[in-house]
């Protein structure tokens, strides 16, 4: 619909289960139809497509036997010179075995490029992740293997790198001398969903903090890369978690917090507590809540605490990335006076009304003074009026012409992991569960103490 | 803003929205509808005030109602709070006298930065007065209260105070022997509204040192009678008197004399509302004689110009919560 896509290409969608062409097309067609932002489906554009869509049902060997042919059918007649993107939409447990049929029927082709796509969660620990990135380099170079986070395709996601580095203003300050805290929501209102067989397996931990957290993180916390490509990038991200302070057996009661919704409301609804989810462990001890104080122990942070905090079923959706500024070094005005002024505060909002929002004090306009907190407000869908693409059509498109630079690396991966699973592990051994908190509210109390021990507190975001 | 019934709602949501021009916001007016079937549904209304000739810039202002029906206090937190926009200033308004805790006050009063409540409406201000200074003392810097009906005594601390400005007459402050506030009630004064008096009261007592020295006792006609302390123990006799006057809201202080006594002078300190147009007088009789006399304008008392001034303020308003305290114990 936005004209991106190169002049000759085709989807070649395959299962296990039998599915014909046209049924393919079909259920394809019903879900652009409803999903894509250029609505209504103008037929003409969508039947001109569809005829690059084909469908090979690859139950067994045969099946992979029949998909090459095909693929190589289709190199033939459109002359793609057998580039090809393998893109793996299934479950993580099945990875293994499609990857090593790829390279079992040489299905990347003799000539072109080949990359493959992997979804999250990529490895359920370091250790599951490292095999699987073995199992994956029998047939796939590094270089050609795309992690998707797709938190990396969103647009303000990217706009923090440029609002860091395009700027000059921000940089300079962006350090443990002028930064208090940084505080990185990402709150859900939704429960588990239909998701209950993974989420079980994987918690808020794996499902949001290994990955889309931990990244966030990084781009607010690393060094300036020297250019903006995938190597420079992802070199200077790397570090940032290579210095992340782990938080050992020891150290996860005072560090680390999780919970588990309870029954509650949402925006007015009463809802469900976990346990009593479809597909969810009447004694599940999943945490759907997790709360986390870290340190990057760099020159630039030593000091600056990161605090994160993600879960489900919270009042409302919203995810941003606050860098919380000390406040001035001297008070010259009376404390009465300045009651309703709160540290400066540069706001990141990722979702929804993406934007960025700078909070200052000013006088108030009466007599005397007395002072209280403004923001100035940036809003993305103010300032241009173009319906930001979908996170995935930016990373797909990426990998399709080559650029890395959103991907996750073997090593950022590995890294993430090796933050994570020490916490998983001490709260895997804990005799007790996660606390419970009430549906609709900002998580368990143990979550306030995390962060009002150290006389902080979190946003009201 | 909160409201239980369907008139006060009607009328915050009028005061807020002519406000929208000095205070661009988005007001979210919760209507708890005990008697229906339990429900909640939001309505959204936005206004836009288009630029007009000077130059001004466009105005917009978004009013959501939730009507919440039946036993809806589990829920009205929920449906209120996803509605909140991030980093403005929250303000909650209460509508009558607010419970002291309990869904949906608690959760809705834990995301507030000011908690705004109009004493006026108390029908039984001997427990809801302490009921405020009882939230109050729970806010600890989280949010600050203030009572619309503090707001409208502005203008009468503002012309007691000037009298002691006046170097001549700044001793008689430590001597002050007797203090009578009116406040207006209705022809048959069946309600009487004496929140506005009673902080007055307060507020003199918290600014001098007062202490209580008999509990409160009902005087003669209907008012009451407090005997109070000074800071050098002598007694102070304060009268809080209903009357019957034309022109004025229930409840609205009609007039203040503060009498002292110094080295054989009797000083008196009179403010009086003078209905029609509307405006103070400020007299000083020094041994039944006057010496002073001034006629100033009296601001209106609107609420919503009440609430555009509250809407400015963020923080606690100390001196509004040593009066209310002073005023509790008194009582």
């Amino acid at each position: 619909m936005q004209r991106l896509l190169p002049a000759a290409f085709c989807v070649v969608g395959t299962a296990r289960r039998p599915l014909t062409e046209a049924a393919f097309r079909e259920e394809l067609r019903l879900a652009v139809a409803q999903h894509s932002r250029t609505k209504p489906l103008n037929e003409e554009v969508w039947r001109s497509f569809a005829e690059q869509l084909h469908f090979v049902a690859t139950p067994d060997d045969r099946g992979y036997e029949r998909l090459r042919e095909t693929l190589d059918r289709l190199d033939h007649e459109l002359g793609t010179h057998a580039n090809r993107l393998f893109y793996l939409a299934t479950p993580p447990p099945a990875y293994a075995s499609i990857v090593r049929a790829i390279g079992e029927h040489r299905l990347r082709g003799d000539t072109g490029w080949a990359r493959v796509v992997i979804e999250k969660p990529f490895g359920r620990n370091r250790e599951s992740a490292r095999e699987l990135t073995e199992i994956l380099h029998t047939v796939f170079r590094e270089d050609e293997i795309f992690r998707i986070d797709h938190y990396l395709g969103k647009e303000t996601v990217q706009n923090i790198l440029v609002m860091r580095f395009a700027n000059g203003i921000f940089e300079p300050i962006w350090n443990r001398q002028y930064v208090d805290h940084v505080q990185i929501t990402v709150a859900e209102t939704i429960g588990v969903e239909e998701r209950a067989g993974y989420y079980e397996q994987a918690g808020a931990m794996r499902d949001i903090v290994q990955n889309h957290l931990l990244q966030l993180l990084a781009l607010v916390a690393m060094e300036p890369p020297a250019a903006f490509d995938d190597k420079a990038v992802r070199d200077e991200k790397v570090k940032v978690l290579r210095v992340l302070r782990p938080i050992t057996a020891d150290g996860v009661a005072t560090n680390a917090v999780r919970g588990q919704y309870g029954r509650g409301f949402i925006e007015g609804v009463a809802v469900n507590a976990y346990r009593e989810e479809p597909g969810v462990a009447r004694d599940s001890r999943t945490e759907t809540y997790v709360a986390l104080k870290c340190w990057v122990d760099n020159w630039r942070w030593e000091g600056t605490p990161f605090y994160m905090r993600t879960g489900k079923r919270l009042p409302k959706r919203s995810t941003e990335i606050a860098i919380q500024f000390r406040s001035a070094p001297h008070q010259l005005f009376s404390r009465e006076a300045s009651e309703g002024l709160e540290p400066n505060a540069l706001v990141l909002r990722i979702q929804p009304n993406e934007g960025v929002s700078l909070k200052f004090g000013a006088k108030v306009p009466v007599q005397g003074i007395r002072i209280r907190s403004v923001n100035m407000d940036f809003d993305y869908g103010a300032s241009f009026m173009v319906e930001a693409p979908d996170a995935y059509e930016t990373l797909i498109l990426d990998a399709l012409r080559g650029d890395a630079t959103l991907f996750t690396r073997r090593d950022e991966v590995d890294q993430q992991w090796a933050f994570v699973d020490p916490i998983i592990e001490a709260w895997a051994a804990a005799p007790e569960g996660p606390p419970i908190y009430e549906a609709g509210t900002w998580g368990p109390i143990e979550a306030n103490l995390l962060i009002e021990r150290d006389g902080r507190e979190w946003r009201k975001a | 803003m909160y409201a239980e019934r369907e008139v006060h709602a009607r009328r915050a949501a009028k005061s807020i929205s002519e406000l929208s021009l000095r205070h661009p916001s988005r007001a979210i007016v919760v209507l708890a509808d005990r008697g229906a079937p339990a429900d909640v549904e939001a309505h959204i209304e936005m206004h836009c005030h288009l630029p007009v000739a000077d130059g001004a810039t466009q105005v917009c202002y978004e009013q959501i109602l939730v009507r919440a029906r039946g036993d809806s206090r589990q829920r009205v937190a929920s449906a209120v709070i996803p509605l909140l926009v991030p980093d403005l200033p929250v303000f909650l308004w209460w509508t009558g006298a607010p419970p002291v805790s309990g869904p949906p006050f608690g959760d809705l009063l834990g995301v507030a930065d000011r908690f705004v409540v109009d004493s006026s409406d108390f029908a039984r201000p001997d427990i809801a007065l302490p009921s405020i200074a009882r939230i109050n003392s729970q806010a600890k810097g989280l949010f600050g209260v203030t009572d619309l009906n503090w707001t409208r005594l502005t203008p009468w601390r503002e012309m007691i105070t000037s009298f002691f400005d006046v170097p001549a007459w700044r001793p008689f402050l430590d001597s002050v022997s007797g203090v009578r506030v009116g406040f207006a009630v209705d022809m048959d004064g069946r309600d009487i509204h004496p929140s506005q008096a009673l902080l007055f009261v307060g507020w003199l007592a918290s600014r001098l040192g007062w202490r209580p020295l008999d509990a409160l006792a009902s005087s003669e006609a209907g008012g009451l009678l407090f005997a109070i302390a000074r800071s050098d123990g002598a007694r102070v006799m304060v009268r809080v008197r209903p009357r019957f006057e034309r022109g004025l809201e229930e409840g609205d202080v009609s007039g203040i004399r503060v009498q002292a006594e110094r080295e054989g002078q009797l000083a008196e300190f009179v403010v009086k509302r003078q209905p029609d147009p509307r405006h103070q007088t400020t007299t000083v009789l020094m041994n039944g004689e006057k010496r002073w006399e001034r006629t100033v304008p009296l601001p209106s008392p609107a609420i919503v110009e009440l609430i555009g001034e509250e809407l400015s303020i963020l923080g606690s308003d100390r001196t509004y919560e040593e009066s209310l305290a002073a005023l509790v114990r008194l009582s």
